[in-house]
């Protein structure tokens, strides 16, 4: 009962690992871009909400749809401004700008916080579901069934939608896109929008549950990798699935190894997949460009 | 010969300097050491890494492990803290050897580099946990390194020692094949260079070097703790190899030297320091991604980079 237990607040935690993993994937298809900011992208979206949620008053679910509205916005401006604008230097400048952007946000994060850690105020106010004798919060219902409907319709748009299958044309090759006249860079900007906003809705379930530091991204930016690492790089199901088994065992190693451990599960993850089976559960072979 | 007039110009700053002035100009030094030894990995190599840090608080545990613990004098850890830096660049990028490359190993690195800064935390009884570790009083040879002066003659012997070395290595086959590798892994490879092995190599020669630099970190503040290593100082790591310059060994020293005074501005007002080094890399990302050695270089030609042709 008790691993049971364990498991199902793992696969709440895990359910947001999933929504990050998925959103950084969904820059890296589209782009072939690894976003090392992405974990300050959904920092910031917590803080947004949380600005708006708690100090501007509005409702929660008011709060949480601009917010993932600013994110995307961002995630917009990030491409065109700062990725756009480096396309001909090495592709080691990606991640550097990457890096500088995320410090960034941190930095403005903590300017306007100072050192203090923020509670968030519990937004979810019905009662528990009780199972047997399993316990299911109300944050744990929420995160699922928000995690759930998005991921049934991302993969419903990705791969059954016109716009899904364009999208996938051009993970597939852009210049073959390009000459069928798909907007490439157009589409490039708004992947990079698209994946900030789902990665702002992981940052909106997570303010409630947690508490929230400028910091706050770096860890997520790990548990993404590492969630993106287990699944197989670049697979959007691979991530999903890879996210949920982090939950999982983070909580179990916790439960019957050691609390300190929690926090060193992901990078665990990480070195021990790519040292034994660098495909990932689900990937395919790494494919490199020429 | 002219590489050594700058050194012997450097030992005349004692006559002008008041004790906080050397402070940071010994700092200067220590960071030299971190940028030269970084850019190894990032500028040379080309390869994203994330365990800088990792390496540069390697070899001030390292050092000040063996101080404090085992009581050897300060010149007798120098070494060991280096092969200690060499060993974790080992290990951080040991996967390259099965193939893991490019964002894969910049990844690896990552969460080595946390792992290796979550153990200096918890391994309370070596490390002493987040309080850290007290660094005994240094000597070299007999002399003590009480003051800043008689540390600023010291690291200036060793700093300049270390990066002679780094650039006559990276004129050597090594260094060429570094390069090669930044520059087309694949038509290195086909040259019938190993070029997983010769990731490795920079990656724990990177690790020696940024390993020494925090043997001396540690003797120069006197204690070492685990914030000193986390990822506050990464970026600081980060734009002093892009500020001088990726891949130019001067750019370096340039970018080390520019940029160590600038934290101590930003130590009152939270999150400025993060602002500021995030602008700081986007501006130079956009507007100079040569860095100030190729600014530089267009006033002195000598400085430019020979390993670096633009595309």
């Amino acid at each position: 009962m008790f691993a049971l237990q364990l498991a199902l607040s793992g696969l709440a935690q895990g359910a947001i690992y999933a929504l990050v993993a998925l959103s950084m994937c969904v820059v890296y298809r589209a782009t072939t871009i690894v976003n090392f900011g992405h974990g300050d992208l959904v920092m910031a979206g917590a803080f947004v909400v949380y600005l708006l949620a708690v100090l501007a008053g509005l409702p929660f679910l008011a709060a949480a749809t601009l917010a993932v509205v600013l994110l995307f916005i961002l995630g917009l401006l990030i491409e065109i401004g700062l990725i756009e604008r480096i396309k001909a230097g090495p592709h080691i400048g990606f991640a550097l700008m990457c890096i500088a952007f995320g410090y960034l946000l941190r930095g403005i994060a903590r300017a306007v916080w100072g050192r203090e850690v923020l509670p968030m105020p519990s937004v979810f106010n019905f009662p528990p579901v009780f199972l047997g004798e399993l316990v299911i919060t109300a944050d744990a219902l929420v995160i699922f069934a928000a995690v759930g409907l998005l991921l049934a319709a991302f993969f419903a748009v990705f791969y059954r939608s016109s716009a899904g299958r364009v999208m996938q044309a051009l993970c597939q090759s852009e210049r073959g896109a390009a000459l069928v006249g798909i907007n490439v860079r157009a589409f490039h900007g708004v992947m990079w929008g698209v994946g900030a906003a789902l990665g702002a809705v992981g940052g909106v379930l997570l303010a409630p549950i947690t508490l929230l530091h400028p910091g706050l991204g770096a860890s997520f930016l790990i548990k993404g990798f590492a969630a993106m690492t287990l699944g197989g790089f670049g697979s959007f199901g691979g991530a999903v699935l890879g996210g949920l088994i982090l939950g999982v065992a983070e909580q179990l190693v916790g439960g019957y190894v050691s609390t300190k451990l929690i926090d060193i599960t992901a990078y665990l993850v990480i070195i021990l997949v790519l040292a034994l089976r660098p495909n990932g559960l689900f990937g395919r072979a790494i494919a490199e460009k020429v | 010969m002219r590489f050594y007039l700058i050194p012997l110009a450097a030992a005349a700053i004692p006559l002008v300097a008041n004790p906080y002035t050397q402070f940071m100009v010994n700092l200067m030094l220590v960071y030299i050491l971190v940028a030269v030894g970084f850019n190894l990995v990032l500028g040379n190599l080309g390869q994203l890494a994330f365990a800088n840090t990792a390496l540069f608080g390697i070899g001030a545990y390292t050092a000040a492990m063996l101080m404090a613990h085992a009581g050897w004098p300060f010149w007798l850890v120098i070494l060991p803290a280096g092969l200690a830096g060499a060993a974790a660049g080992f290990l951080a990028s040991v996967t390259a050897l099965r193939g893991i490359r490019v964002y894969y190993l910049a990844i690896v690195t990552l969460a080595f580099g946390e792992l290796l800064r979550w153990s200096y935390i918890h391994g309370e009884r070596a490390t002493g946990g987040t309080d850290g570790l007290a660094v005994p009083r240094a000597d070299f040879f007999g002399i003590a390194l009480d003051s800043e002066t008689a540390r600023f003659y010291v690291f200036l012997l060793i700093v300049t020692v270390l990066v002679k070395a780094v650039s006559n290595l990276l004129r050597s086959r090594i260094g060429r094949a570094i390069v090669a590798i930044r520059d087309n892994e694949l038509a290195t490879a086909s040259l019938a260079i190993p070029t997983g092995r010769y990731i490795v190599l920079a990656f724990a020669l990177s690790g020696f070097v940024v390993g020494i630099a925090g043997s001396l970190f540690a003797v120069l503040i006197g204690r070492v703790i685990p914030e000193s290593f986390g990822l506050i100082e990464l970026i600081l790591h980060f734009a002093m190899v892009l500020v001088g310059g990726l891949g130019s060994l001067f750019g370096s020293v340039l970018g080390a030297v520019v940029l160590t005074a600038l934290p101590e501005f930003f130590r009152r007002f939270p999150g400025m320091y993060e602002m500021f080094f995030g602008a700081l890399l986007i501006v130079f990302l956009l507007a100079q991604p040569r860095g100030l050695a190729a600014l530089a270089a267009r006033w002195w030609p000598q400085l430019r980079d020979r390993y670096y042709r633009d595309r």
